[in-house]
This record gives C-alpha cells, structure tokens and sequence, in this order.
C-alpha cells in the first residue's frame, strides 16, 4: 500500500510552470529517492507534501485518505537550506521544534536526551547553537526533524555538509528509521547514496516526471547489455563478431564486452568458455549517474 | 520565543525604569547641586560713580559686595591691580546710569552669565524703583502693580443635569497627547521588532522549518500578538517600577531638600510664594482629573492601541517576509514610518482645534486614527464619529493582516533577489 499518492499535481508560479501534471507514489515504509536537476521543481513537489503550499490542482493523499493540516505532525522535514535559532540553547532549541510538531514537553525531553548521546551531543547540549560547528549544527537539525517519531520524513540533501564518517552515521539512522515502520523522501543529487540506500526513485526534469520505478528495475531498463568478463590468466578477451564486441573502457577488472542484438548471454558463454577459461563473467549495470545524466540530457 | 529569554530583554526591562528616573532626575540634581553645593564666593568691588545706585547689589552667600563711593574718581583698572587678591571683579556704575542704563564690569577672569544676570536684575529692580520715583506720583508704584495683570480664561463644562464641571483644556490636551504618543512609540517600536524577527527567521532559513509545523498565517499572528503581549507586558512593568521609583525618589529628594534648604525649593522654582502656587496648580490638576471620563477614556485607549497595533503590526510583518537581509528592510519601512510620522504631526496640529475639520478627518482615516483620536478623546468627541473611526480602524486592520498574510506567506520561503515595492503588491493575488 502506498503511503504517500501524489496524482496530477500542478502548481504555477508567476507565469513558470513548477510542477507539470506530476504523480508520485510512496510505498509504505520505503526510501524513496525523489530526484532530479535544479530546478526541476523537486522543493516545489516538497512544499506541498509537507503543505508548505497549495498545489493549484490534483491531490495529495496520506494512507489513502486526502491530506489535511493536522497530518503535518507526523512529517519531518529537513530542508536542504538548513536553518535553526543561533542564539538558544541546544536543547531549548530541541524541545521548541518538538514542541511545535505538538510533542509534550516531557516526552520530548526524554527523547531529546536519546538522540543528543546517540549523536554524542550531549557535553553541547547547554551551549548555544552558534558556537556549535557546522557539521555538530546538522546534527541538531537532523534530531528537531526525526524527534517527533513522525510516520514520513522528508529529507532535502541530507548529506551535504557531512564528513565521511558522519554521512556514514546519518545513512545507518535514516535506515533505522525506515526499519521502524518510516517512510522515507529523500531529495538528492547525489547518485552514490541513491543506489546505496534508496529502493525507488522519481526522476522529476523541467517539472515533468521523466523516469520512475525501481532502482534496480530502472537500471535493468537501462542496460546495456554490457558484461565485465574475466578469463584464467588475466588475459583481455578478443571481439567476436557473430556475439559481441569488446568495448574501450578503463575497467582493470577484466574485459568489458557488448553483446550484439539478440545474442543470448548463454550462447556468448559457451564461446568464451570453448576459446578461453572463463573464471567469471558479470553484467555491468549502468550506474544511476549515468542513468541521471542520459535521462536529463536526452528529454 | 527567542526575544523573552534573552538577557539583554530581561536587563533592558528591568533598566529603561531606572534610566529614565536617572535621566529624568539630573536637572533636578544639577540644579540641587547647583544651589546648595556651590560655596565659592565672588568679591566684587562697587565703584559707584553716580553715588546712588550703589545699594543695589546686597550680599549673598555666594557674592560679596564691597561699595566704593565718594567723590573721587577711581581707575578700575588700578583698583583691581592694587587690590589683589581680594576682590574678584570690578563693576562700575556710571553717574548717568538711569538715563543710559549700562554699568560695565571688569576682572582678569571671565565672567560668568549666572553673575551677570544676577547683576542686571539687581541694577534693573533699583534703577525701576529710581525711575518711578523720579515721575513724582506716589500712587504710581500701586498704579504700576495693579496693571500687571496676569488674565486665565476658566473652562467650565456643564454635563447633562446642566451641572458644573471645572476642566483643564491645556491637562487634556497634554493627556491626550501623552496618549497619542505612547501609541505612536509602541507601535513604531513593536512594529520594528516583529520586522526584525521576521527578518531573523528568514535569513537563519528557520522559517521552512516552522512553517513545514504550522500555517505562515499562524506563525505570523503569534509573533504579533505574542510580541505585543510582550510590549504590554514590558509597559506594565515599567509603569510599575517607574511610579514606585519616582514615588521613593520624591521622598528621599523633597525630604533631603527641605532639610537642608526649605527655600531653595520656592527659590528654584522662581515664583514669590511658590509653595501657594503649586498647591493650586496640583489642586487644578486634580480637579481636572476629576472633570475626565475615565473609563472611557482607558476604554478608548485600549482599542485604539490594539487595533492601531495590529494595522502596522501586521504591516511590518509583510513587509518584512519581502526583505532578504536586514539591511534592505527600509525600502519597506520608510513607507510605513513616514504614514507614523504625518499621524504623530496631525495629532500635534489637532491639539489646537480638537474639532477642527482636520483633527475630525484625521481621528476618522484609519492610518491616523489611532494617534489623532487620543488627542480628541479628552474632549468630546460625537459618538458616531467614533464609532465610525472604530469600525473603520478595525476593518482595515483586519484588511491589512489579510494582505500582509498573503505576502508573508509568499515572501518568507522567496529568497535571492531584492524585491521592488510593486512585486511585493502582486503577491497579494
């Protein structure tokens, strides 16, 4: 069942078209990439999920129901330009947020104090947020977001300004988050996290849906029947012009080859294995990168 | 949220009481000061060529008087020198005084103007007693007295039994202008304080957060009307901390005055029997305050406070949302500030005539109103002219938040380029 049904959202600014007939569907307790350019009308699609604004036609549906203002307590959204009160305390800043998502104050209390030792927050916890550093700031931020244990979250490039190894933390939270029954919208350009951690995407160029599905449907729509294949001996394979050609590529791993139209993988196996000792042989997928780059280039 | 916790909120309330009773009391302590502390003495030497009009100066605590009359004829210049140290300055009263009315003073040091004045008055009271006595009346003096006359027109209001009722028309006014102006300040202040965290919320990119919790609508109208429960809050305060300390302050000051000098109170205040004065003044006062209509007048002043609050509030808090960084906020300020402005200057002008055809216009139009009327309110106004101006002042109160909501909720999430004033009026659609 879906969580979250977008269908035939318009919304118009001034004469620019943001949002052109757009649908979207969030299955329940997925990480749903929502992607595309900037620009592309992704914050504008965000906006009236979290009813920042109004779309001027179509619907937004929670659970199968039309969406109304009191279902804004059970979403949280980190924007992509992050934003906090700098000259309050951590926690007073914490427990505001939580506080304005209609969380009672001792449970958000409680919770608070959760979050801030998973985050090893805690030594900060009185100091003000401006002296806090950036990254620790993101950390505050990400915690007024998820702290109301909201049933959908909404996450605006929520890995830019994170080291390494925080970014690694943040992706094991949000995976967490969805383990606990959440929905997950994740707006991004980043492409790595996407085939890390998102299940399905929607691709959104000039304000029109371009591509939708999921990540590893897509990508076998996208195939190019290219196939990495190593033989004994590290060899590079030779072209066979009856089954497929071996394309040019930087790939160390062994020989990358294209399979002609209509070739079988099968029959392609049976001659690499009578003219060579094939030790392995895998299908190269393209990456969502490249998917990305392709599908907004071409439409 | 942010405004009341912090410390500089907390210190500021709890100081501008004491700073405006600071501020407000150094012209009593210098002139306290001024009177009682000063016990330098200037020796002056008299050289009264005329040989009448010596008397004149008399000796004070702080000014001593030595006459040099005679036939001789003395050089200052050399009087000075051969007098040294003893003797300040040296006046010199020409024997054509009361014809040409000039006495010249000469010192080393420059004199001051406390000492001049002083001089002059002692010359002037002389040389008119001298001139009158030169007309040969004897009733002339009486004559002089009785023609100095000090005229008061009496207000007396008759209420509906056709009762007399004393009022004060110069107390209303001031009433009424302190009225107006506490509108005026309030307003403009608040007003600026909402802009600003309007401004801050933006600029800090809090607000999609906020608004991704609660309406804009509902986020603007709690900063106005929780900052103006602020304000008022702030106001009580200070009403409180200022009548006590003025109350204290009295006391400690009259008491330590009339201790040490019961006259220099009368003195300070210049006027021959001052102690009679003020007690008919402060009795005129009370009269006056007794001749006002209270509750409606308070009950007035509340719903003009509130609605002229909401109308520019909400105004500053459009406005606001349209500015990308503080500094830019007064291309939409000025506007506001200068309609304040016009408003505070009418209310002036409408002192005047309080039911003049301008003050009657300016009490009605709702921008104006909220100032103008309280300068009207402590005389008469006709009831549907205030009823009129009431409705007017709410509607378009109600009308401005409306506007202001929409441009706020355009405004807050737009960021980027400068906005003109006309952009800003489309986002109203």
């Amino acid at each position: 069942m879906n969580f979250i049904d977008v269908n035939d959202v318009v919304k118009q600014y001034d004469g620019h078209l943001a949002l052109d007939h757009v649908n979207l569907h969030v299955p329940q307790g997925c990480i749903y990439g929502l992607l595309g350019p900037n620009g592309a009308g992704k914050t504008s699609l965000i906006r009236i999920i979290n009813r920042i604004t109004r779309a001027d036609s179509g619907t937004v549906m929670i659970s199968g129901r039309p969406l109304e203002d009191k279902d804004i307590t059970n979403i949280g959204y980190l924007p992509e330009e992050r934003g906090l009160y700098k000259k309050i305390k951590v926690t007073d800043e914490i427990v505001y947020l939580a506080r304005l998502k209609g969380m009672p104050k001792q449970l958000a209390v409680a919770e608070m104090e959760k979050w801030l030792e998973r985050f090893d927050l805690t030594e900060w916890r009185n100091r003000k947020v401006e002296e806090l550093s950036k990254g620790m700031q993101q950390k505050v931020q990400f915690i007024t977001t998820v702290i109301h244990r909201p049933q959908l979250l909404i996450f605006d490039e929520p890995f830019s300004g994170f080291d390494p190894v925080n970014a690694e933390q943040l992706k094991r939270e949000i995976i967490e988050l969805r383990n606990e029954g959440a929905t997950i919208l994740f707006s991004t350009h980043n492409m790595a996290s996407v085939e890390e951690i998102c299940e399905q995407i929607t691709l959104i160029n000039h304000s029109r849906v371009v591509l939708e599905g999921k990540v590893g449907d897509i990508k076998q729509g996208y195939k190019k029947n290219l196939f990495v294949v190593n033989v004994e001996g590290g060899k590079q394979v030779e072209s066979c012009d009856n089954l497929y050609e071996v394309v040019p590529s930087d790939e160390h791993k062994g020989s990358l080859i294209k399979l002609n139209q209509g070739v079988t993988l099968r029959d392609t196996i049976a001659y690499l294995n009578e003219h060579y000792t094939l030790t392995g042989i895998t299908e190269q997928l393209p990456s969502m990168n490249e998917i990305f780059i392709e599908t907004v280039q071409n439409k | 949220m942010t405004l009341v916790g912090k410390k500089s909120f907390i210190i500021m309330t709890l100081l501008i009481p004491f700073l405006i009773l600071i501020v407000g009391s150094i012209p009593v302590l210098m002139a306290y000061i001024n009177s009682s502390a000063d016990t330098s003495v200037t020796r002056i030497a008299v050289i009264d060529e005329s040989g009448k009009y010596g008397a004149a100066f008399k000796n004070t605590p702080n000014y001593r008087f030595v006459i040099m009359q005679g036939d001789k004829k003395v050089n200052a210049h050399e009087f000075y020198k051969n007098a040294g140290e003893s003797i300040d300055a040296v006046i010199v009263i020409p024997a054509n005084v009361l014809d040409n009315q000039q006495a010249t003073i000469y010192s080393e040091n420059t004199i001051d103007q406390g000492t001049i004045s002083m001089l002059t008055k002692c010359l002037d009271d002389t040389l008119a007693r001298a001139k009158i006595a030169s007309f040969n009346d004897p009733d002339l003096e009486s004559k002089i007295e009785q023609s100095q006359i000090n005229a008061e027109v009496k207000s007396i209001k008759w209420d509906e039994k056709g009762d007399e009722q004393e009022q004060s028309a110069q107390f209303a006014s001031v009433l009424g202008m302190i009225l107006s102006f506490f509108i005026y300040t309030f307003v403009l202040s608040y007003g600026a304080m909402i802009m600003n965290s309007v401004v801050e919320e933006k600029t800090n990119r809090i607000v999609e957060v906020i608004v991704s919790s609660c309406k804009p609508m509902e986020l603007m109208m709690g900063k106005i009307i929780g900052v103006g429960l602020v304000g008022l809050t702030q106001f009580a305060i200070w009403a409180v901390l200022l009548s006590i300390g003025y109350l204290v302050l009295g006391l400690v000051a009259g008491g330590a005055m009339v201790a040490t000098n019961p006259e220099a109170i009368t003195a300070g205040m210049n006027l021959p029997g001052g102690t009679d004065m003020a007690s008919s003044a402060l009795s005129d006062v009370m009269t006056a305050l007794a001749g006002i209509n209270w509750l409606s007048l308070l009950g007035c002043f509340v719903i003009y406070f509130i609605g002229g609050y909401l109308l520019y509030a909400s105004l500053f808090a459009g406005f606001g949302s349209a500015v990308d960084q503080a500094s830019d906020s007064s291309q939409f300020t000025m506007p506001i500030i200068i309609i304040m402005i016009i408003a505070l200057y009418a209310g002036i002008a409408c002192m005047e005539n309080p039911s003049g055809p301008m003050a009657v216009w300016c009490s009605i139009i709702p921008f104006t109103s909220p100032i103008v009327m309280m300068v009207r309110l402590p005389f008469d106004v006709p009831w549907w002219q205030l009823l009129l101006s009431i409705v007017l002042l709410y509607a378009t109160a109600l009308g401005c938040i409306w506007i202001s909501a929409r441009i706020y909720r355009t405004g807050i999430l737009l960021y980027g380029k400068k906005r003109s004033f006309k952009e800003v009026l489309k986002w109203i659609k």
